[in-house]
């Protein structure tokens, strides 16, 4: 299955089973993700009824493409599946992305007969199978968008793979992860995961997709939760896992005379489960989107102690309680990094810990000493900085983003707050997500909440604690 | 057909499997409670005996802090009476003569789940886990590592470490969680374990109470 996943993931050319020219029709969005998205690899276009689709030589046939095909996506009606299946296999394709819905999810019962019917033809092939009832994958790393969303085309290359089992999630997390310039390496929903689940995929992000450092996951529910458990284990140590799992029902075994089976809720298990298995759980998107970002470019967060430096001082105390909240502390400067700090800010402001930089809105360069210097700390672990940029102190913006071009990492992890009205600084403050170490939150409270999962995922990755 | 093994009959196999139980007697008549009490000091407890109930606090079958031979027979005929007069359609075998246990109460359970297999389940005791589901599960088998995490991640973990608690050595809990672990890996006939509730106090930990659900199957432990 393994290395099948990689002619999948990898193609070197797509066949369209089902293209098509109508805007109305799944087969032109997928279309689409693969012109626009500057697929390098062949496309074949397949469809009996046209000459040329999106101006790519069109195939009556998968048989009719004389080159080798290595992805074959299909979005062919249902009851055409079967079919278009054993075409894929007399192909010889690695692998099938199938985006057509109508199988174990609909409420009829053919539904499911012809799911089990797909599995036994996929089988006869050895076919690893997307879906079916999937929107596709993007493969980032590798430049290919197999999916009906041309959109996620442009999102940027990163190390974190989201493997979910509900299309709707992918498109609001990678929306959302857009705006919060999230670097991805694969996108992906699992449909009714014929032959294809999270134990699989785990095992290939592992092992084989070197791009992706983050594995994120969205669970509804599993009817062997244990396979995917005992595939996290062996991501324990070398790539972190975040999830997000929905349907918490506490309900227990309501039939159940015992304490224990009245109180072993669905959720309950998972929530132990997950933690057991080394997965940071996580309970929403944004909160997803914040720790997969600072896993995949910050230095671990190794001690509880943080420091938060602030351009303006209500955020810095926002931040401070947020701190605490997550369970971590402020830590206490050493007396060489309070002289520093002394010496660049006069007394009107807050110097302890949360550092109110504000009369350092003129003095980039003495806004950066006080950073190096709070990263350096022997008693600090990590660092919230946090700068709203408008007009009066635009140049620390621009001095922040070029420093960073030039310095080396961060070895401490820091977490940046820089709000700034849209479209203005957008392009200094994309620039400095994820350089140097620095992963950028949109609020004080997330950047505080952020902190307390590098913390918890440290633990968690942790092969013995 | 499933078998529910309660009262003495849970305890003395969860003892024959190397965990420690709150020494139990069970007495017919009111001379043997008073004979049992006598032999193994006051204060006692004392618990009504049926095959047919599973929580005792609920039918008020339960005497304790016993100090002298008079209290104990003066509750064995009160319980047995007042037992036989409020339900007269259950069986009473006697009463549990029993040791009073100290310190803090937990409760400790297991159960084989239809999709995870094997779960153990860890909560302080007496009614707060059941009220405010204050409790942690994990699946068997589980390493030390988890033992620790599952006591930690109580929100009443505080009060567990609290001196005015009287002193909880936090290591004999995760070893006892280690040992109902391996205990559930063993007996693949155990579908569902209360331990309910189980006294520590410094390294003693000692179970007082447990029932105990089995299968005559022994299907393969997930």
């Amino acid at each position: 299955m393994h290395s099948k996943l990689k002619g999948l993931f990898r193609p070197e050319s797509v066949a369209v089973i089902g293209a098509s020219n109508s805007f109305d029709k799944l087969g032109y969005h997928v279309m689409k993700s693969l012109v626009e998205g500057k697929y390098k690899g062949r496309i074949f276009p397949v469809n009996p009824k046209a000459a040329e689709i999106w101006g790519i030589k069109c195939h009556p046939f998968l048989g009719a493409v004389a080159e080798p095909v290595d992805l074959a996506v299909i979005v062919v009606p249902a009851p055409f599946v079967p079919e278009t299946l054993h075409e894929c296999g007399e192909k010889g394709v690695k692998g099938v992305v199938l985006i057509t819905a109508g199988f174990r999810e609909i409420e009829d019962s053919k539904g499911e007969a012809l799911q089990e019917e797909i599995g036994r033809i996929a089988r006869l092939y050895d076919l690893p199978v997307i879906g079916p009832n999937t929107f596709g994958y993007v493969n980032l790393g590798f430049g290919v968008n197999a999916s009906f969303t041309p959109e996620f085309s442009r999102m940027n290359p990163g190390g974190i793979a989201l493997i979910s089992q509900s299309g709707g999630y992918c498109h609001l997390c990678g929306f959302l992860g857009m705006e919060q310039r999230m670097g991805v390496s694969l996108l992906m929903s699992l449909g009714n995961r014929l032959n294809v689940g999270f134990p699989e995929l785990i095992k290939y992000l592992v092992e084989e997709d070197e791009a992706t450092r983050v594995i994120t996951l969205y669970i509804e529910g599993l009817d062997n939760p244990r396979e995917l458990l005992e595939a996290a284990g062996i991501a324990r140590g070398k790539k972190h896992i975040i999830a997000y799992k929905s349907g918490k029902s506490e309900k227990g075994d309501s039939a159940s005379r015992f304490h224990t089976g009245s109180l072993a809720g669905d959720y309950q298990i998972w929530k132990g489960a997950l933690r057991q298995a080394g997965i940071l759980e996580v309970g929403s998107a944004e909160q997803m989107i914040d720790a997969a970002k600072a896993l995949d470019v910050c230095a671990p967060l190794t001690g509880p102690r943080i420091a938060v430096l602030s351009g303006q001082a209500g955020p810095g105390m926002i931040a401070a309680d947020a701190v605490e909240k997550a369970g971590l502390k402020l830590a206490r400067f050493s007396q060489k990094t309070q002289e520093i700090i002394n010496r660049l800010l006069p007394p009107i402001a807050i110097r302890s810990n949360p550092v109110d930089m504000g009369p350092a809105w003129y003095d980039a360069k003495g806004s950066l000493d006080i950073l190096r210097a709070a990263v350096e700390d022997q008693n600090t672990d990590g660092v919230i900085f946090i700068a709203m940029f408008a007009s009066a102190n635009v140049g620390l913006a621009k001095a922040l983003a070029e420093y960073l071009k030039t310095a080396p990492p961060f070895k401490k992890p820091v977490a940046a707050v820089f709000t700034a009205p849209l479209c203005i600084w957008d392009k200094e403050i994309e620039q400095m997500d994820g350089a140097n170490g620095i992963s950028i939150v949109p609020s004080p409270e997330r950047a505080g909440a952020v902190m307390g999962d590098l913390f918890r995922a440290n633990l968690l990755g942790s092969v013995h604690a | 057909m499933e078998k529910l093994l309660l009262g003495v009959d849970a305890l003395s196999f969860l003892e024959g499997e190397g965990l420690r139980v709150l020494e139990s007697v069970l007495a017919r008549e009111e001379d043997e409670a008073a004979g049992a009490a006598e032999k193994m000091g006051f204060p006692v407890a004392l618990k009504i005996c049926s095959p047919d109930v599973i929580h005792k606090t609920e039918t008020g079958g339960i005497r304790v802090l016993l100090k002298s031979e008079g209290e104990v027979r003066r509750a064995f005929a009160e319980i047995v009476k007042s037992f036989r007069a409020n339900h007269p359609e259950k069986r009473v075998q006697g009463a549990i003569v029993q040791r009073m246990g100290r310190g803090f109460e937990l409760i400790v359970g297991t159960r084989r789940d239809e999709q995870f297999g094997p779960v153990v389940m860890f909560g302080l005791g007496g009614i707060f886990a059941e009220a405010i589901r204050d409790v942690s599960f994990r699946l068997v088998p589980i390493e030390s590592r988890d033992a620790r995490e599952m006591i930690e991640e109580l929100k009443s973990y505080s009060a567990l470490k609290n001196p005015r608690s009287g002193t909880v050595d936090i290591s004999s809990i995760e070893d006892f969680l280690l040992r109902v672990s391996n205990l559930m890996e063993k007996h693949g006939e155990i579908q569902e374990m209360d331990l309910n509730p189980v006294f520590v106090e410094g390294c003693d930990i000692e179970i007082c109470d447990a029932r105990i659900r089995t299968t005559p199957f022994h299907p393969v432990a997930r």
